[in-house]
């Protein structure tokens, strides 16, 4: 059975008030395409969860479809320094900011991903981290000394990974860095993906290995051509850091005519 | 920052990669990077290069204006991505992590978060990524600012995002601490001074041990133009790559 639909339907998939995870990493292979329609649906109160976030989530903060975020470091990257737009946010006190390390973040999500309630990190001594979220230490039950601190487990209600190549039943090859994306996939409750074309079944049979998600995982995927614009998709496109200057200008037509230009928009560039 | 501060910051920061280093860079590092491709052109010396790309040795020709993208990937013969190099740090296996701050106190903190208090920031940082995790678990932790002020070098942090620097390394000068100590200068630019170090730092500091460092040999400016071509690390004022998040703080606290 095809699991094939439209980005609009992908991302319809996603109810108010759900906690996303979005996949890849700062401008890096992100599904932009994704986020856009949420944009254009005027989503409301979601709550992000990615470790290290940039465009995805400026827009989201942007188009007023964010109530908080789960965020280790946060930046547009490319050269064009801090999310304006996030960042006025929480300055305003607008906006629930629940700040971690990357590495608390994966902590909290494989605690998720191995079905146990939390799971101990190494480091964070002296971090004023612990303290702000309160996470609590837990004692070496096999007496080697050690108090780790412990994140509770973090299960995103669904996660969204934008691919290179999926089939129609939602298996998907990633090429270059998998970022986030095998984790944030294992620990969300469901998975959906955009890729950058279809391929058939026999190919991703070819090399397995590539395949970063089992289609039995996903349970709907799009196919978005540069569906990670303004981003990178490693091999298949470079980041366009025009556009991403572009979107940065401030005020409702810049955010207008960045969405009207974007790849899966009717006349948008491809 | 001057093209000079941004030579000699990434040459301060090449010559801390020692033989046989296992190396990691962050995000929005541009600086990090560059001074790990120099310790490679012209210094020779044969380290592992880890970055929040994923790239193990990466050879890109010149210096991306991305720390975390595909073009550094160019010449890497695997992915090592963000769970594998948490991981290596996590249980002791990177010897350096070069890391980027907004704030530095003497007692080794760092601060990426937020300037102000963190419920009522005036100025929301970027975060510190894996920070709170590296500094207190890689073997060094070494710390970078673009610019060497008091405004970056405080008495105390905002907010400690991360602790656990083993060293400081600015445009001006290099401090170095034990962990449980506090940073001592180790060394200042030809020509400057304890005083002067003095005056542009907000925390105080054994200076009794400082020499002068040597000055960027002839082979280091080279290498590090023929890098820089892109202008990722010089451009800073037009693009602000280079430790971004100190370029906004900059101009922010310099309101």
């Amino acid at each position: 059975m095809s699991k094939l639909v439209s980005a609009a339907e992908l991302a319809a998939q996603i109810g108010d008030g759900d906690s996303i995870a979005l996949g890849g990493s700062f401008a890096h292979r992100y599904p932009g395409a994704l986020v856009r329609e949420l944009v254009r649906r005027g989503a409301r109160d979601l709550e992000l969860i990615k470790p290290s976030p940039g465009y995805d989530l400026d827009l989201l903060v942007r188009a007023g479809c964010l109530r908080r975020a789960r965020v280790g470091i946060a930046a547009m990257d490319e050269g064009l320094g801090l999310l304006p737009h996030f960042r006025a946010a929480v300055e305003a006190g607008e906006f629930e900011l629940e700040e971690h390390s990357c590495a608390t973040l994966l902590a909290g999500m494989r605690a998720a991903v191995a079905g146990v309630p939390f799971m101990p990190v190494a480091g964070l001594d002296g971090s004023d981290l612990p303290e702000l979220n309160g996470w609590g230490r837990v004692d070496d039950p096999y007496g080697g000394g050690g108090a780790p601190y412990a994140v509770p487990a973090i299960a995103p209600d669904v996660a969204a990974i934008h691919a290179n190549e999926v089939d129609e039943a939602g298996n998907a090859r990633v090429y270059g860095s998998p970022h986030w994306d095998r984790v944030l996939t294992r620990a969300a409750n469901r998975v959906l993906v955009s890729a950058e074309r279809l391929v058939p079944t026999a190919e991703l049979r070819r090399r397995p290995e590539l395949t970063i998600l089992p289609g039995f995982m996903v349970e709907a995927v799009a196919v978005v051509p540069r569906g990670g614009w303004p981003g990178s998709t490693h091999p298949d496109h470079g980041a366009d850091v025009e556009a991403m200057r572009e979107y940065l200008a401030p005020g409702e037509e810049a955010l207008r005519r960045h969405l009207a230009a974007a790849p899966e928009a009717p006349g948008g560039a491809r | 920052m001057s093209d000079r501060d941004d030579a000699n910051l990434v040459v301060s920061l090449a010559r801390q990669i020692e033989p046989g280093d296992v190396v990691f860079t962050g995000a929005n590092s541009a600086p990090a990077v560059a001074a790990c491709l120099l310790a490679r052109r012209a210094h020779g010396t044969e380290f592992t290069m880890l970055t929040v790309a994923g790239a193990v040795d990466p050879s890109p020709r010149l210096l991306p204006l991305s720390s975390g993208g595909p073009e550094l990937l160019e010449g890497s013969a695997a992915i090592f991505a963000n769970e594998d190099f948490f991981d290596l740090c996590a249980r002791g296996g990177v010897d350096k992590a070069l890391l980027g701050a907004a704030q530095v106190d003497g007692d080794g903190r760092t601060n990426v978060s937020a300037i102000g208090s963190w419920r009522h920031p005036r100025v929301r940082l970027p975060g510190g990524g894996g920070a709170a995790m590296m500094m207190p678990t890689a073997r060094h932790s070494v710390v970078w600012v673009t610019a060497h002020t008091p405004r970056q070098l405080v008495a105390k942090v905002d907010f400690a995002t991360a602790t656990g620097a083993t060293a400081l390394v600015t445009p001006l000068a290099i401090f170095r601490r034990h962990r449980d100590e506090r940073f001592q200068l180790e060394s200042h630019l030809p020509g400057s001074s304890v005083e002067e170090v003095s005056r542009e730092t907000g925390f105080e500091f054994d200076g009794a041990g400082a020499v002068e460092s040597e000055p960027a040999s002839d082979r280091e400016r080279e290498a590090l133009m023929a890098l820089d071509v892109s202008g990722a690390l010089t451009g800073s004022r037009a693009r602000p790559e280079a430790g971004s998040e100190m370029s906004t703080t900059r101009s922010e606290t310099h309101r």
